[in-house]
């Protein structure tokens, strides 16, 4: 048993899993990203859409089979991908809200967007739930994908 | 008795869902300072934030807020919710072609003795311009 799940949880002790992890993410580390995870913890990237001619795929599903193929194909395409976490409030249920800014120079594909060169930034809302067992169980995002087409250079509603 | 951050915030979302920007004003300090992501808008003043939610409700009158979470953590509560309503005229540069719009979003606010002091709000433009069928962000008035 790791020495975070001993722990009571807290508006603190769940702000310091957060806390963790960007710092995972800001080091990439997609693995120990989805390890403070629980197995079945819910991903929604309220922002993602992709329309296709019978059906609309969307950010929503489970850490494990939605965020993470997420999380790397966009370090993928934003290798010097970096957050940075303006501010983390919490409770004692668990919940968890960060303003966080996410920034990269894109090198590969992203979505429809095609490799520019060029370099965004951009303020991003996380909502997180923690567990009793400092574990998280949902994460749901929330940003302005339209500020990132137009800093990469890509003009077009898709 | 002062208002809870929670009860401040609930109030100013009930007043939103009535269409009634006084209300909402009224559970607002009059130096709060708004930030509206997709707009670019980052200033202060009670002002800037009533110009926000009157443009709304004007463009789309049958508008509708469906709250899906209120989460208070000390004095900041993050309200979840949907925004749903007609296009009626022009917003956010796109011109009126009577579109239906629903937008999920998320506003952060801060609450100091019962007032909002400051309001974060996050939604996702490309979503909002895809449904009121504007085809390029450098053409928003062009349908």
């Amino acid at each position: 048993m790791t020495e975070t799940a001993q722990r009571p949880r807290t508006a603190e002790s769940a702000a310091e899993v957060v806390a963790g992890f960007f710092e995972r993410y800001r080091a990439h580390d997609v693995e120990g990203m989805t390890d403070l995870c629980s197995i079945n913890a819910d991903f929604s990237y309220v922002p993602v859409e992709l329309w296709g001619k019978q059906r609309v795929l969307r950010g929503d599903g489970k850490v494990r089979t939605v965020g993470k193929p997420l999380w790397a194909g966009l370090i993928a395409s934003f290798p010097d991908l970096s957050v940075t976490v303006h501010t983390v409030t919490g409770n004692d249920e668990g919940d968890v809200v960060a303003q966080v800014d996410i920034e990269g120079t894109q090198e590969r594909p992203w979505g429809l967007v095609a490799p520019s060169g060029l370099h965004y930034r951009e303020p991003h809302l996380f909502i997180f739930r923690v567990g009793a067992d400092l574990l998280i169980d949902s994460i749901t995002a929330y940003w302005n994908d339209a500020g990132i087409s137009r800093q990469l250079g890509h003009h077009e509603v898709d | 008795m002062t208002r809870t951050p929670t009860q401040a915030v609930q109030a100013f979302l009930d007043a939103l869902a009535r269409h009634d920007v006084d209300a909402a004003m009224a559970v607002t300090a009059p130096r709060v300072v708004v930030t509206v992501h997709p707009f670019g808008i980052n200033d202060d003043g009670a002002d800037v934030l009533r110009s926000v939610l009157t443009d709304l409700v004007q463009s789309f009158p049958d508008l509708m807020i469906s709250v899906s979470r209120v989460i208070a953590t000390g004095d900041v509560v993050t309200a979840l919710f949907r925004a749903e309503g007609t296009q009626a005229a022009g917003y956010a540069g796109a011109i009126n072609q009577e579109k239906h719009l629903d937008i999920d979003q998320a506003w952060r606010f801060a609450v100091t003795d019962g007032l909002i002091t400051r309001a974060d709000a996050y939604w996702c433009q490309a979503q909002l311009y895809r449904r009121l069928a504007v085809k390029r962000y450098d053409e928003i008035a062009i349908a």
